[in-house]
């Protein structure tokens, strides 16, 4: 009686080495699978609903995606879809730059960390959005002034990111640095920047949803074009699929970048990644 | 080579605190191996962070042939204990062992053929495409070794650069270290707190007590090239090993 037990637990224990790798791709595939359903049911769900609901807040799905075809494929994308993302990466690329800069140098001096924290700490608490009347005397109506809503909200998480990241250097890694020679231009770029880039890449991320809303909520106001004021006019003017189609885009394009920017994360940390499942196992 | 006289370092602005080094001399041949025995926390790490010039001295003086220290010099290279924080985990380890080299002013060129040497001379000479962290402890630890070598110091400074790595690999690094300190015609400064791995290794063996002043010298005249089998049951080794315990017990230890 035991010995068969103990025979079947040895088999058990040798079959998934036999057949591994097919059974892995069929445990990916069946959680993919279970990604999909919760999607696909609530999409079906909508699309029922809106359909025989009849209501003028929620229009069928059906209109809505047919809206969304002759409206956003392509018509308005030079219009509107466009310049809201030129907007948006303006506005993040120049945060990604001063808060990187800024933030090394912060990280690197504790004097400068000390004078500067009460500022930082008060710019970092002002809601972004409260500035765009600013934003607009200063700039005008224009690109400009969403620009700098999108770069003054987008900042803080890159900056305080990096100082950590900067901060957080493994001491070790620099006395092997210094005890090398290897002069201080080149210890700052080659091993105290790398060794941050996890934290500064975690406050991309952040930054990067920050973004989106700040693009939407900057068009919002003063604004002639950008899918933000497009979902605003759409409300302004009863047309609610048209406006839902906005949102929706809003959504897809916020899925896209956040896609992109993991997929780009991977590729420059990998060996983060590797570093950390080796201490894992 | 080296010359390290009436060294003390004191931790902070206070003169009156208690010092990690006190008043330590001693010298190290050209090509010799010295190692510095002692038991944990007696200033084996301080010190030689002193030596290595990443520490500045309170008072007396290093010098390395004929020259202060002041900073890190250029003869120099220090092998870490703790090598997963010594490599650069985004650099291959190639590009590991040759960055320190072009700051060193090392021709291209050169430098690629001095880290496939140096690779090859540690037993890693296929791995260069590695990442350090896909390699395993005592591997990591060779490339370490390797970033050394290749940076051709004429003074070797290792602090327990074998304490994190099993048994059964530390001997193999222990040879490895011997064969390449004769091959690369180098002086070695290794700090341990394991009597046989000093014994094993050394030429001299210094011990160390808090605050970090040498307490006691043994000759070691162990016949080289050592092995791990014949020279661990040399006669001799028991009585060093013996001398050496009876220095770092109870009396002698720290705390």
């Amino acid at each position: 009686m035991t010995r068969t037990a103990i025979g079947t637990a040895a088999g058990g224990r040798t079959r998934p080495a036999a057949g591994g790798g097919t059974r892995r791709w069929g445990r990916a595939l069946r959680l993919l699978a279970l990604q999909l359903v919760v999607p696909v049911v609530l999409l079906a769900g909508i699309w029922w609903w809106t359909g025989q609901a009849g209501s003028f807040y929620f229009p069928p799905a059906s209109e809505v995606a047919r809206y969304f075809a002759d409206l956003w494929l392509f018509e308005r994308v030079g219009g509107d879809v466009l310049p809201s993302l030129g907007r948006m990466f303006a506005g993040y690329a120049i945060a990604v730059v001063v808060g990187m800069v800024l933030g090394t140098a912060l990280g690197l001096s504790r004097l400068l960390r000390t004078a500067a924290d009460p500022v930082v700490q008060f710019l970092r608490a002002l809601p972004p959005p409260a500035l765009i009347p600013f934003a607009l005397l200063l700039f005008g109506a224009g690109d400009w002034s969403k620009v700098f809503i999108i770069a003054l909200g987008t900042v803080w998480p890159i900056l305080l990111n990096t100082i950590d990241g900067v901060r957080g250097v493994e001491s070790q890694l620099l006395d092997a640095a210094r005890s090398f020679q290897i002069p201080a231009g080149a210890r700052l770029t080659r091993i105290v920047l790398p060794a941050a880039t996890p934290r500064i890449f975690a406050g991309m991320r952040t930054s990067l949803s920050i973004a989106i809303i700040l693009m939407v909520v900057s068009e919002m106001v003063a604004s002639d074009n950008g899918i933000g004021y497009f979902v605003l006019e759409s409300q302004r003017s009863f047309a609610i699929p048209e406006m839902w189609t906005g949102i929706v885009l809003l959504g897809v394009l916020g899925f896209v970048l956040n896609w992109l920017f993991v997929v780009m994360e991977a590729r420059v940390l990998f060996w983060h990644r590797g570093l950390k499942g080796n201490s894992d196992a | 080579m080296l010359e390290v006289a009436q060294l003390s370092k004191v931790y902070g602005p206070d003169p009156a605190a208690r010092p990690a080094v006190a008043d330590l001399t001693f010298d190290v041949a050209a090509r010799e191996f010295v190692c510095i025995l002692g038991s944990s926390g007696c200033g084996k790490t301080t010190m030689l962070r002193c030596l290595a010039g990443l520490e500045p001295v309170t008072s007396g003086h290093v010098r390395l042939r004929d020259e202060v220290v002041s900073g890190p010099p250029r003869e120099m290279a220090f092998v870490f204990q703790d090598y997963s924080r010594s490599l650069y985990p985004w650099m291959t380890v190639e590009r590991n062992v040759a960055f320190p080299l072009r700051y060193k002013g090392v021709p291209k060129q050169e430098a690629r053929a001095a880290t496939q040497e140096a690779l090859e001379a540690v037993g890693l000479g296929g791995r260069g495409r590695s990442y350090p962290w896909q390699l395993s402890g005592g591997m990591q630890q060779r490339v370490a070794i390797a970033r050394a070598l290749a940076y051709r110091p004429q003074i070797l400074l290792m602090d327990e650069p074998f304490a994190s790595v099993d048994a059964q690999t530390r001997a193999g690094l222990e040879d490895l270290l011997l064969d390449v300190w004769q091959r690369y015609e180098i002086t070695v400064l290794f700090v341990t707190h394991d009597i046989d791995e000093a014994v094993y290794l050394a030429d001299r063996v210094l011990v160390l007590r808090a605050p970090a002043h040498v307490a006691l010298t043994v000759e070691v005249d162990l016949p080289r090239p050592r092995n791990q089998l014949t020279t661990k049951g040399h006669p001799d080794f028991g009585r060093l090993r013996s001398e050496l315990l009876a220095a770092l017990s109870p009396a002698g230890t720290p705390q």
